[in-house]
């Protein structure tokens, strides 16, 4: 009797502990922790700007909002992009000043509570999907100057699409309880002692260009594992690489040429293109920074504690079976041997990607070197052979087609397994179900 | 203002940086030797030389082209190897209806001036990127190999045996080496 009696004690205490915390997390939740801090250095658009809209639109790009609140080719910021997480599907907002449907009624402290504490306007917590983890930091100033640029567009007409998730993951007080655990609501403070590319470059990396949102792998409660800060993860079937300091599996023997072109053009010679999300991400906020914030990015990258990747994941910048081939023909050992792979490869894929990999006309379609053929899962090649690509910038725009409604799965397997083998010198892993799971819906 | 060498000429042309260079060559300058096909590289009727690569000119913008030489189906001919490539070409009587051809020579010149003696196996995969409709390709190689070789080739429709079926189709049966220097 005694026992159960403690047992009995014990699951009140828990229970009541529970419902105390939940309570303390849902009163501080709508706390955006402001300490009318003042703008610090690293913050702002560039001084060479000085039209307060040119600022906020700066600013909005450099924190890439258009990525989730345009569906592509359409009316920019009224939101409708789909988010499809393990627990279900999150569309985003319109946030275009329109009164009905968009944030046009929102004052400047809501907003700034938005982006700080991630609650609505009616009190109630934001789905993190929205990167307010990240946007904590950002300055007052800067998350107004934002506004503002919303505001100065024309308001558009379009209702949010309901999200479509799974009980417990629709009840919002439960990210009361999320926040309380894991999001620190504080604002970018220079660190001491880094210069002051170093400092600008984090707060473009951390508070405005929210990269630890992909490329930082999370817990089981979907939180980030800021110890493995940038060290990789796979979203939405895209693979967001490591791209901590590290020589071997992250961006640490990129030269800074590299690293600032893969930033600027979405292309750096010998390493690869971007495409997917990362390929968004150049189109929408990258391209438009100036040469000095590339830079300071840079810099902040270049510091990144190094994060190893699982062995065998490296890029083999000597793949045998491509160096062995010229650019029109495999090496004749390889091309004895056939295969389905190497048959689609020569029918498709060689006109424009040749078969030593150097890419025809384009850099942007050279194979060797690039993480998408290294990567053992093969993930964002699956992607890339499904889906196509398409990078826009100013430098012009390179595409490549789709071949997901021209072949099976099995055939798309096969022809990813051909570019694992032939340009990364990795066994051939990816099978035709999981080529199944990886097609859109 | 883009500057490009067009077969060995300088063509000034005013259009957008990302035109495709098939759009300048057979709009904007008049080179319609080179066709449109797909317009996704997938084809290889666009095909034409930027210093002396096979490139597919309907994805490739204007402003890539730089400094490079742009050669076309008007030009290949000033080449050494364009001019065998096209004489094995009318030589073997390749051509159906056609508008894969300037793409098959491009392709084939460069294969050739890369690889002057391909294997078979190595000719169909440099091929490979140009598709043709009529279904040249038994005839598209017998012309390379007799550019690699120097061996005239000429095809036979109506062999010793004479099946009648085939002669009624015109269909080729095989090649017999012929006299000469190709």
């Amino acid at each position: 009797m005694k026992l159960v009696r403690m047992i009995l004690a014990l699951i009140a205490i828990v229970v009541v502990g529970a419902a105390a915390f939940t309570a303390y997390a849902w009163f501080i939740v709508g706390d955006g922790k402001e300490t009318g801090a003042p703008q610090p250095a690293a913050a702002g658009a560039p001084a060479s700007l000085t039209d307060p809209v040119a600022r906020g639109e700066y600013l909005t790009r450099a924190a890439d909002c258009a990525a989730c609140h345009t569906v592509p080719g359409g009316q920019p910021y009224t939101g409708g992009v789909a988010f499809k997480m393990p627990f279900g599907t999150i569309y985003s907002t319109n946030i275009t000043a329109d009164k009905e449907t968009g944030i046009g009624d929102w004052s400047d402290d809501e907003f700034v509570r938005a982006l700080h504490a991630g609650v609505r306007k009616d009190g109630k917590p934001l789905y993190p999907a929205f990167p307010y983890t990240s946007y904590t930091a950002l300055s007052r100033d800067d998350v107004l100057a934002i506004k503002a640029y919303l505001f100065s567009l024309p308001p558009k007409h379009a209702p949010a699409r309901p999200n479509e998730l799974s009980f417990p993951f629709d009840q919002r007080w439960g990210l009361s309880v999320w926040n309380a655990l894991f999001l620190k609501k504080q604002r970018y403070e220079p660190v001491q002692g880094k210069s002051q590319a170093w400092n600008r470059g984090a707060y473009l990396a951390t508070a405005l260009g929210h990269c630890d949102e992909c490329h930082t792998p999370r817990n089981a409660m979907y939180a980030l594992k800021r110890g493995d800060a940038l060290s990789g993860e796979v979203l939405q079937g895209w693979k967001a690489y490591n791209i901590t300091s590290d020589k071997t599996y992250g961006i640490g023997n990129w030269s800074e040429q590299q690293l600032a072109d893969y930033l600027s053009k979405g292309h750096a010679s010998g390493r690869g293109t971007a495409s997917g999300p990362m390929g968004e991400v150049v189109q929408y906020s990258l391209q438009y920074l100036t040469p000095e914030d590339i830079g300071a990015l840079v810099t902040y990258l270049r510091e990144v504690k190094p994060q190893q990747g699982s062995a065998g994941s490296e890029v083999n910048d000597r793949p045998a079976l491509a160096l062995a081939s010229s650019a029109s023909a495999p090496g004749a050992e390889e091309l004895a041997q056939g295969g389905l792979g190497q048959h689609l490869f020569q029918g498709a894929c060689s006109s424009c990607h040749l078969w030593n990999g150097q890419g025809r006309q384009s850099e942007a379609a050279a194979l060797l070197g690039t993480q998408a053929a290294n990567d053992p899962q093969a993930h964002n090649l699956t992607q890339v052979i499904l889906q196509g690509s398409t990078l826009r910038t100013a430098h012009g725009e390179t595409s490549m087609p789709s071949f997901g409604q021209a072949y099976t799965d099995a055939e798309v397997a096969a022809l990813g397994n051909f570019v694992l083998t032939h340009f990364g010198g990795k066994p051939a892993t990816l099978t035709a179900d999981e080529v199944a799971k990886r097609r859109a819906p | 203002m883009i500057v490009l060498n067009i077969n060995g000429e300088s063509r000034s042309v005013d259009v957008p940086d990302d035109m495709p260079l098939l759009w300048v060559l057979r709009d904007v300058i008049g080179l319609t030797g080179t066709k449109f096909g797909c317009g996704i590289a997938q084809c290889g009727a666009c095909t034409v030389h930027l210093d002396g690569a096979a490139v597919r000119s309907c994805v490739l913008p204007v402003a890539a082209v730089g400094t490079k030489a742009v050669t076309t189906i008007e030009g290949v001919g000033a080449s050494a190897v364009g001019k065998k490539v096209q004489q094995a070409w009318l030589d073997i009587e390749v051509v159906q209806c056609g508008y894969c051809q300037s793409g098959q020579i491009m392709s084939a010149a460069a294969l050739l001036a890369a690889t002057p003696e391909p294997s078979d196996a190595e000719i169909d995969v440099a091929m490979s990127g140009n598709i043709c409709r009529c279904g040249t390709y038994v005839r598209i190689r017998e012309a390379i190999r007799q550019v690699a070789t120097g061996q005239k080739v000429a095809p036979q429709t109506l062999p010793n045996e004479a099946p009648n079926q085939a002669a009624a189709t015109g269909q080729v049966l095989s090649f017999v080496r012929v006299e000469g220097v190709a």
